[in-house]
């Protein structure tokens, strides 16, 4: 990894502190993290005021290589608002933005593109959800036997 | 290559700041890391922070490490050093 190496920007897009709250559990684990930010969006802000501040975020973090947006939730005021920055090798999205992914954006090295990043945050996203009472269960069973 | 096992000794396992401690730690060589469950066969690369916390690791875990690279010595006994020292928890 080389030190010059231009990172992939992201910008966690929430409801409420959400985004903040997922940026400050993230920076807790692996440390400061300026590539990132978050933007969350009050319940009663104005759409343009919203559009404004995503606009700010995006230009803030980008290093030229791309800004990938995570999202709280399809569907929502967030994501209708990101989806307006969508544009192609420049700016990327995807919903449901959970500890994980932020992690994952915080520990890739440079080397990938703007949507290899995005599609390795989407699978690490939903890879990293368990139903960790489904882990236990073949142990439980040999207990009983 | 060196190979051996450790034990998670810290009451709360490898959650999540100790695996970024041994990552920091891992990416400090220039060697291959492997960590792997002798129970399941689970396994991750040391300097993967959520392939690290996808082993689910709790107290009392032995772990197979497997350090391949040119300097694995040093890396071997720093790893051996973190997890017998309880990533500074106890």
């Amino acid at each position: 990894m080389g030190i010059n190496m231009k990172k992939v920007g992201g910008v966690i897009v929430s409801h409420g502190q959400v985004a903040n709250e997922l940026l400050s559990a993230a920076e807790n684990v692996v440390g400061g993290l300026s590539h990132i930010t978050a933007v969350s969006i009050g319940w009663h802000d104005d759409v343009e005021i919203a559009k404004e501040e995503i606009a700010r975020a995006i230009k803030h973090v980008s290093q030229g290589v791309g800004v990938l947006l995570m999202t709280d939730m399809f569907g929502g005021t967030p994501t209708n608002i990101s989806a307006m920055f969508l544009k192609e090798n420049e700016v990327e999205i995807v919903t449901g933005v959970n500890l994980p992914m932020v992690i994952k954006l915080a520990s890739h090295t440079g080397d990938t593109t703007l949507s290899e990043l995005a599609k390795d945050v989407e699978e690490q996203g939903k890879q990293a959800i368990y139903r960790t009472g489904a882990l236990l269960e073949p142990q439980k069973i040999k207990k009983d036997a | 290559m060196l190979e051996g096992n450790v034990r998670v000794i810290n009451p709360l396992g490898l959650h999540a700041r100790a695996a970024a401690q041994l990552v920091k730690l891992a990416n400090r060589f220039s060697s291959k890391i492997i960590v792997k469950r002798l129970d399941n066969q689970t396994n991750a690369y040391a300097n993967s922070i959520l392939g690290l916390l996808a082993l689910a690791a709790s107290t009392g875990t032995t772990l197979h490490l497997r350090v391949e690279g040119q300097d694995e010595q040093l890396a071997f006994e720093a790893v051996e050093d973190i997890f017998s020292k309880g990533f500074g928890e106890i």
